[in-house]
């Protein structure tokens, strides 16, 4: 059977640790990157299932990835997850209009995440 | 498991009781549908021989015969309505079973549900406690209480008071936030802040903004060992974080025990020349 792979974008470690402890229950491929340029260049080496990317970040934020993720016919259909510490409406409607395909609010929940991930994986 | 067979000794497979009920009935059903036929082919036969007068009326059937039809048809509709029963009986405990399988699969959810908070409870304790003991770098530890405080609690508003050297106050030295430049020196005992620094214990908003001072949720001392060496001020909560919760009194009660331990060892590990380069 072949394991799904999940992108986790995000410049925090803290993060980042929190999105692998989740996550490492299920049988995924995790890949990581630091910030939304690093992210959109594994999105393109990796071709990952599913996005999980952090908003606020150095040299691209996550709103410019997910635009540049969805301009090029490689990456358009992978499914991205933008996970913000900003809920509020206006934060949200930027996501979608970047092209994301759903969010989830920092301070994580854990089983918010994992629904959301196994939603996208089809699982 | 209970297994059933219908025609033991035939190597028959096992049927359930609920299939067998069916075909029951199914059987019942078409003898009395032939039945039926055979009685409307009679009556229809007798009609027409009545209208064209051959057999104005029927031979009388003999008593013993009709009796005999009559026992029959009691015998079969006996039949039929004991498989009814038996049927409306397995429906009501499948039904009763299906319900008691909903209300375990409801708990089982429960189950899952808090498992599952417990498992992020303790993976976030587990990363707060990885980050803050993860380096021997100052800026790093306060960058790691940042993030704790940022994307465990909820907050994008605080500040880390230290005891300046030799004195009775508390100076920032961090903020994320919050203006540094405008936050004063803190006397130990003194505000809300002061006296979390002198009595060691913490502060929290838990349902109510403090009256002194309304922007802060919430001071930890931060301790090494039982002396305080500083204080970690929580202002505004994100705005979709409606109150606090038991992971971060938890995370509290490791903040202090472990931040102010973790700045103290990057302290150390400067004063012995272990520092950068």
């Amino acid at each position: 059977m072949n394991r799904k792979k999940i992108l986790l974008v995000d410049d925090s470690s803290t993060v980042l640790l929190m999105e692998r402890m989740i996550l490492s229950k299920s049988p995924y491929d995790l890949v990581t990157a630091r910030d939304g340029w690093e992210g959109v260049e594994k999105a393109k080496a990796e071709r990952p299932d599913l996005i999980l990317m952090d908003v606020v970040m150095p040299r691209m934020d996550g709103f410019e990835a997910c635009r540049r993720l969805r301009a090029d016919d490689e990456t358009r259909q992978i499914p991205v997850i933008m996970v913000t510490t900003r809920g509020e409406l206006q934060s949200v409607e930027s996501g979608y209009e970047s092209g994301c395909s759903d969010y989830v609010t920092k301070p994580i929940n854990g089983l918010e995440l994992l629904s959301k991930v196994r939603n996208y994986l089809g699982e | 498991m209970g297994r059933t067979n219908d025609t033991p000794g035939t190597g028959a497979p096992p049927s359930r009781p609920a299939e067998r009920h069916e075909r029951d009935l199914k059987s019942v059903n078409t003898k009395l549908r032939d039945l039926i036929a055979s009685l409307e082919g009679q009556r229809q036969q007798y009609q027409r021989r009545r209208a064209e007068g051959t057999s104005p009326e029927p031979a009388p059937a003999a008593p013993e015969a009709e009796d005999l039809e009559k026992r029959r048809l009691q015998s079969e509709l006996a039949l039929a309505r004991e498989a009814l029963d038996q049927r409306s009986k397995e429906e009501e405990r499948l039904r009763e079973r299906l319900q008691e399988i909903e209300r375990e699969h409801r708990r089982i959810c429960d189950d899952y549900v808090v498992v599952e908070e417990r498992n992020t409870d303790l993976a976030s304790l587990f990363v707060a406690l990885s980050r803050l003991h993860g380096t021997l770098e100052r800026n790093e530890v306060m960058a790691a209480i940042q993030e704790i405080v940022t994307n465990i609690v909820g907050s994008e508003e605080m500040a880390v008071y230290e005891l300046a050297a030799g004195s009775k106050e508390l100076e920032p030295a961090w903020t994320f936030g919050v203006d540094g430049a405008h936050l004063p020196r803190i006397r130990v005992g003194e505000g809300v802040i002061g006296r979390v620094a002198a009595a060691g214990e913490p502060f929290v908003a838990w349902e109510r903004t403090c009256a002194e001072e309304p922007a802060l949720t919430a001071c930890i001392p931060l301790k090494v060992g039982e002396r305080v060496t500083g204080a970690l001020a929580i202002y505004h909560l994100l705005g979709h974080k409606a109150v606090l919760g038991n992971l971060d009194r938890q995370i509290f009660d490791l903040l202090g025990a472990h931040a102010g331990a973790a700045l103290y060892f990057t302290a150390l590990h400067q004063r012995h020349g272990f520092g950068a380069g």
